[in-house]
């Protein structure tokens, strides 16, 4: 019984080390207006996961897709999303809207 | 009609039919987008040569994928065999695949091997893909795979049977030059057993090595070339070896819409031998020539 107590225990504590872990992550913002993100450029800290709340305020969907996050995420018109992207080392990783390739952008780690 | 014709007629109609099937028509927005060089994943542009890419996290594909093996020592031979596939990535790191196979055998006047022309489901296999190394923390990225496969048709012959196979690969790749030319390797080891129709089991594996180049001369198409060397054994470890070979050949990849694309591949055994017989090229365990087509969907 006590060592079932002890694993509860610790897996709560994990959860609850996680949850606050995420929340300190690092959020970096991103709109869509006019079929252009804004700002074009982000600036993100390296080997640390962080987290990019996409506020489509278009009336056309976007795909917000990158291969070198390795993410895509479809936002709804005037709507919001968020992706997470796992730690990543120094570097400039570009992403795009795949509903419009000309709409383009990159996350600089740092 | 000649076994080179039967193959390739069965690899064009089950990708065809799929492709049917799965494709969406290239749409005004594709066409609306300027072209230009960006990043592509490069799991699939080195023909059978795989790339280190594993997707990205909730894409999933459908997709067929077919590998055609052409030309015996005498005879007329043609064999292929369909991997329907399921592909999804559930994280930045993972890649699942798993589907069933289909498989089709023309053997006519082919020694050790007896005449057939059979299509018809033949197993299933499952695949977990590892992303070791990426860029750009390291110029090259790297990915390890694991590939259970379970057949109840041999490979070459066609004969009912009772197949294991459980391939390790490690793929590994550069951007020569940045989005416009690749260079990849994978070094392969595939052990199998195999419980016969008579009931006895045997052990065999394959070592593999091979290397691409990719070049891309339009946004949505990659061209390039491969050498592939295998070496064969009689036992599921580097002991009895039987003979190798080395096949040389094109590669392509193209992008027709969005979310769609055809990679396609074919090689010719430039150089082999088998051991037992001495004979120059190995036709033992490998065929003249191989070919693959793979049509596949992401969603």
């Amino acid at each position: 019984m006590l060592k079932t107590c002890m694993l509860v225990a610790a897996v709560m504590s994990c959860c609850l080390t996680s949850s606050a872990a995420r929340a300190q992550d690092t959020t970096l913002s991103l709109a869509i207006q006019g079929g252009r993100f804004q700002p074009a450029e982000l600036r993100a800290p390296a080997n640390k996961p962080f987290t990019i709340s996409i506020k489509n305020g278009d009336a056309k969907p976007v795909e917000f897709e990158s291969v070198s996050l390795r993410v895509e995420k479809v936002i709804a018109p005037r709507s919001q999303g968020t992706v997470r992207i796992r730690a990543l080392s120094p570097g400039r990783y570009e992403f795009f809207d795949d509903f419009n390739q000309s709409n383009r952008g990159a996350v600089v780690v740092q | 009609m000649s076994s080179n014709r039967v193959g390739i007629a069965a690899a064009v109609i089950t990708t065809s039919a799929f492709a049917a099937l799965v494709s969406t028509p290239l749409k005004a927005q594709d066409l609306a987008a300027p072209l230009a060089f960006y990043e592509i994943e490069t799991k699939y542009i080195f023909g059978f040569t795989e790339g280190s890419g594993v997707g990205l996290e909730g894409e999933k594909e459908l997709s067929s994928d077919t590998i055609a093996r052409f030309g015996k020592r005498d005879g007329q031979y043609a064999a292929t065999e369909t991997k329907w596939e399921f592909e999804y990535t559930p994280n930045q790191y993972v890649q699942l695949e798993l589907g069933p196979l289909t498989a089709s055998h023309y053997i006519r006047d082919v020694t050790d091997l007896d005449n057939r022309n059979t299509f018809r489901p033949s197993g299933f296999f499952g695949e977990f893909r590892y992303l070791l190394v990426d860029r750009p923390a390291s110029p090259v990225a790297a990915t390890i795979s694991f590939e259970p496969v379970y057949r109840r048709v041999d490979e070459t012959s066609g004969v009912p049977v009772q197949n294991f196979e459980f391939e390790t690969k490690l793929q590994a790749d550069v951007e020569l030059v940045k989005n416009r030319l690749y260079g990849a390797v994978n070094l392969i080891y595939e052990p199998e057993t195999t419980r016969t129709a008579e009931g006895t089991w045997e052990h065999e594996s394959t070592l593999g090595f091979t290397a691409a180049l990719a070049v891309r001369p339009t946004p949505t198409l990659v061209i390039g070339a491969e050498l592939d060397y295998y070496r064969h054994y009689d036992s599921l470890g580097p002991n009895r070896f039987t003979g190798d070979a080395l096949f040389l050949g094109p590669t392509l990849y193209y992008k027709f819409a969005r979310k769609w694309f055809v990679t396609a591949a074919w090689n010719a055994q430039i150089w082999g031998r088998e051991i037992e017989t001495g004979n120059h090229l190995n036709l033992e365990e490998f065929s003249r020539q191989r070919a693959k087509l793979k049509v596949a969907v992401e969603f």
